[in-house]
């Protein structure tokens, strides 16, 4: 179903804002085009998460995996796949996601890592970006955030 | 302004959805990620999560029948169930999740139990809204929407 903003009679100051804020993040969301193939590794533990980070990537078509854990996810890239970016939640079973991470870059990754957790206290910012995510991020992942670091992975 | 009756009565609910608080833009994003190609996934996802949701309330559930609380127990699964709401949009289960995880850190049982009586509450409240928004949905139909380029 499209969107719907509330009618130009009844809107406010507010709304406008609001529709002008919204306006501009669909132009975010439309104004990309990749020109190369980039792939990612999604690696959450929450199901629901996991699928709309999946589905936002591929919406850009980025070619995307996802891992429900940690050990999982350094057991692929042990395997040898490579992807251009690797999103990591903090929140993980069998391996935490800051262990995952610290793991990751001590295997020689260096691709791009965005850390998500659902709360974007210091700490914990601190300690994702201690581990070695490059970006910490609260969660939802949104194309403000997104968009920029697909635009910087493909050379835009 | 839509002409047909029943599309003119999902808008209606829709922004119903917003005007009360129950959700927030990032459900404007599940909408722009629905297209021709998944023409019920908005619905799909919300089902997805209730689903899997349920499990972390039962834990949850679980958890406060335990004494001493394990705070740090219960604080990590409202941290994973705070991060599920908000993937939907759900905003006011998501701010419950908020209260309920500042009443494990300062260590308040009785703000837990109050705080986790209300999120149930709002989180059945809006399972029952989405319930009544995806079924006038199926009976409008498909809108086609524009998608973005791939």
């Amino acid at each position: 179903m499209a969107p719907t903003l509330p009618s130009g009679d009844q809107a406010s100051d507010q709304d406008n804002w609001d529709n002008g804020r919204l306006a501009h993040k669909r132009q975010l969301l439309t104004e990309i085009v990749l020109r190369n193939r980039l792939t990612a590794l999604v690696v959450g533990g929450d199901t629901t998460c996991r699928v709309l980070e999946q589905l936002l990537l591929r919406s850009y078509g980025v070619q995307t995996q996802g891992v429900d854990n940690g050990r999982d996810a350094i057991a692929l890239i042990a395997s040898g796949v490579k992807f251009n970016l690797i999103i990591i939640d903090m929140i993980l079973s069998v391996l935490n996601g800051l262990e995952a991470t610290r793991q990751i870059r001590d295997m020689g990754v260096h691709c791009k890592m965005l850390g998500v957790t659902a709360c974007s206290g210091e700490s914990e910012r601190q300690a994702f970006l201690a581990a070695g995510v490059d970006v910490f991020i609260e969660k939802p992942l949104d194309p403000e955030h997104l968009v920029p670091i697909l635009r910087e992975l493909d050379g835009q | 302004m839509e002409r047909n009756p029943i599309r003119r009565q999902l808008a209606i609910m829709r922004q119903s959805l917003f005007d009360q608080g129950h959700v927030d833009e990032q459900f404007v994003q599940l909408e722009e990620l629905q297209d021709d190609a998944n023409p019920n996934f908005v619905e799909e996802v919300v089902t997805l999560y209730y689903r899997d949701s349920a499990r972390i309330i039962l834990n949850i559930e679980q958890a406060l029948e335990r004494k001493p609380f394990d705070f740090g127990k219960l604080d990590a699964y409202m941290h994973q169930f705070k991060g599920s709401s908000s993937s939907i949009g759900a905003k006011k289960v998501k701010a419950e999740s908020t209260l309920f995880r500042e009443c494990c850190k300062s260590g308040n049982g009785e703000g837990c139990m109050r705080s986790f009586q209300q999120l149930k509450k709002e989180y059945a409240t809006l399972r029952k809204k989405f319930g009544a928004y995806f079924q006038l949905a199926r009976q409008a139909g498909p809108v086609e929407t524009a998608s973005r380029p791939k």
